[in-house]
């Protein structure tokens, strides 16, 4: 039979977001594939040069809508490296909860998205419901529902609320109760074991000379993390390690990628609770916003010649901030501000991944590596 | 489990930063930045462009770097050193395949407190200044680190660094009619609300021409 493209997208349900996916295909079988993206590339890396330090957080968390905590924490950390702020411990704490909250949200919006893609609707419900519990939390902290705003150049906006520890802890294990049923929806349904497993193989190595990290590399057996490796904030007093899954013989399948999901839910869950425990002052003191414990004082301008740059540990794999100092405003604003997103180069690899399938699996696959357009067009 | 020691990660850089630094056109040297509890070595290579090429075949093959974070491009039309530059970020994660026992794959679970030498996971920043010219260009290395393919695409697309070697070049992130060299991260472009105090006295910008209405693009 003759081979001939079909675009995926712009407006496909698969493609979670606006770009396309270009599929050669013989017959029903996938025998190349191109991705075509840029669909909502909005320029926040030149936005970002005509803005001061501070007002860069509020671009930063639009970049993705549905983990917006983790990118402006990955922004701030750079913008910190550069301006050379020590921030207070108790501020660090709080960051890890906000940002370990809402590491939870993102990956229940990804098992709420893929299940309808592979034909389980009912999980979208249930895990939109859990959402709303972290969102009820992240909302306390940051005063508004997906954009928050939360950090601040040396701290956080403010501290957490009376009775956020209370809260925060009632919601989390009713959460990690409520866990297990997804897992028994997904687990013991047939068509969602029969469409995930056995399909979209990736071996370690291979992604990681393809630049693919994160959850999608864990995937596969090995314990890579930025949390651990380039340790940053305060992971490094807590008692924790990365979830990590054992993979098939030919590699980490969609299924594997489903599991880490879920493993590193328990695990941030675990994170907040031990955070909330180990806080310096404990978590039900409270301390006015711009206090030096949760807030500590930055310049407001880098010279010139002067950089900084962070690897961050998001959702969906390791994000990265660079910023040279020494802009407009005699360095009030960075000269130039850099934006690494795993899923821009996580996508090519996951179209290479789908080579030699049948069409019907591409939803399978794609949605299994968590895309957020968002982030990938900047 | 904990995390990976302080000390010796900031041994391995400095180990990692004197065997780079005997190499031909490289300066190297290690930055200790902060943040968070633990101090964060940062290998700093300023490396000439003619060299490039040799050692990034060197850091693949003989130092185990084997994943490319990110390619930044900058403009600097008004630096005396230099009017481009590349930086790129790589990572040393030292990721291999887990091994298969009996039929079933054994996960690796390194103990990151424990590890140390060439195993310790490094962060590397390489910069390359590149002198006054109108078509700058370096080495692709997409070969060599599949992950530098769309950084490369992306660097090109915005900034209009090209990339000598790399196949398959093409618009990515703008549409892909844009007219040959444009490219909006080069500093000649201008946002029209670039001025930080303007920008609310005149929120609509009606008194102000845009600040690159009489440049020739």
């Amino acid at each position: 039979m003759a081979e001939m493209w079909i675009s995926m997208g712009p407006q496909h349900p698969m493609t979670h977001g606006l770009w396309t996916l270009k599929v050669k295909v013989d017959g029903e079988t996938v025998v190349d594939t191109e991705p075509d993206l840029g669909y909502i590339h909005r320029g926040v890396e030149k936005i970002c040069e005509s803005r001061d330090f501070t007002q860069i957080t509020t671009y930063c968390d639009r970049l993705c809508y549905a983990s917006a905590n983790t990118w402006s924490h990955a922004y701030i950390y750079a913008a910190e490296d550069l301006l050379g702020v020590e921030v207070p411990e108790r501020a660090e704490y709080i960051r890890l909860v906000a940002v370990e909250l809402q590491r939870i949200a993102s990956h229940l919006m990804w098992l709420g998205a893929y299940g309808p893609d592979i034909g389980n609707l009912t999980v979208m419900v249930w895990c939109l419901r859990e959402r709303e519990m972290m969102m009820d939390l992240l909302q306390e902290l940051g005063g508004s529902r997906m954009h928050y705003n939360f950090p601040r150049v040396g701290g956080v906006k403010r501290d957490l609320p009376h009775g956020f520890a209370m809260r925060a802890r009632h919601k989390l294990s009713l959460f990690l109760d409520r866990i297990q049923e997804y897992e028994s929806l997904f687990d013991e349904s047939t068509i969602f074991l029969i469409r995930s497993q056995g399909v979209g193989y990736a071996k370690p190595e291979e992604m990681i000379n393809h630049g693919v990290s994160g959850p999608n590399l864990r995937a596969g057996g090995v314990n890579h993390d930025i949390r651990t490796s380039h340790p940053y904030s305060v992971y490094s007093e807590l008692d924790w390690s990365p979830a990590v899954e054992r993979s098939s013989i030919k590699g980490a399948d969609c299924y594997d990628r489903y599991r880490i999901r879920v493993e590193e839910m328990i695990q941030s869950a675990n994170l907040v609770l031990q955070a909330l425990d180990k806080m310096p002052g404990g978590a039900e003191t409270y301390h006015e916003p711009g206090d030096p414990k949760i807030l500590a004082k930055a310049p407001s301008r880098a010279p010139e010649g002067t950089s900084g740059s962070h690897h961050f540990e998001d959702s969906r794999g390791e994000s990265m901030f660079y910023i040279a100092g020494g802009g407009e405003g005699r360095g009030k604003m960075p000269y130039r501000v850099s934006i690494r997103s795993p899923i821009f180069i996580t996508i090519p690899y996951a179209s290479k991944c789908m080579i030699g399938y049948k069409v019907a699996d591409i939803p399978a696959i794609m949605g299994s590596f968590d895309p957020c357009i968002g982030e990938t067009d900047r | 489990m904990g995390v990976v020691s302080e000390k010796a990660q900031l041994s391995a850089a400095e180990d990692f930063a004197s065997a780079l630094g005997k190499m031909e056109g490289v300066v190297s040297s290690v930055d200790k930045r902060s943040s968070g509890t633990q101090i964060r070595p940062v290998v700093n290579l300023i490396i000439s462009p003619i060299s490039w090429r040799n050692v990034a075949e060197s850091l693949r093959a003989d130092h185990g770097v084997d994943y490319c974070s990110m390619i930044t491009g900058i403009h600097w039309p008004d630096a005396d050193d230099k009017q481009w530059e590349v930086i790129y970020h790589f990572l040393r994660t030292g990721v291999k395949n887990p091994p298969i026992l009996d039929g079933v794959v054994q996960p690796i679970i390194t103990q990151p407190s424990k590890l140390k030498g060439a195993e310790m996971p490094l962060e590397i920043q390489i910069s390359i200044p590149l002198g006054e010219t109108r078509n700058p260009e370096v080495a692709s290395i997409q070969d060599i680190w599949v992950g530098a393919d769309w950084n490369e695409k992306e660097t090109w697309d915005l900034v209009g660094i090209d990339f000598v070697g790399h196949e398959g070049m093409r618009r990515v992130l703008q549409p892909h009619e844009t007219p040959k060299g444009y490219h909006p991260l080069q500093k000649q472009h201008k946002l029209r609300y670039h001025n930080f105090e303007e920008m609310y006295d005149d929120v609509q910008g009606f008194k102000r021409k845009p600040a690159d209405s009489e440049r020739i693009k």
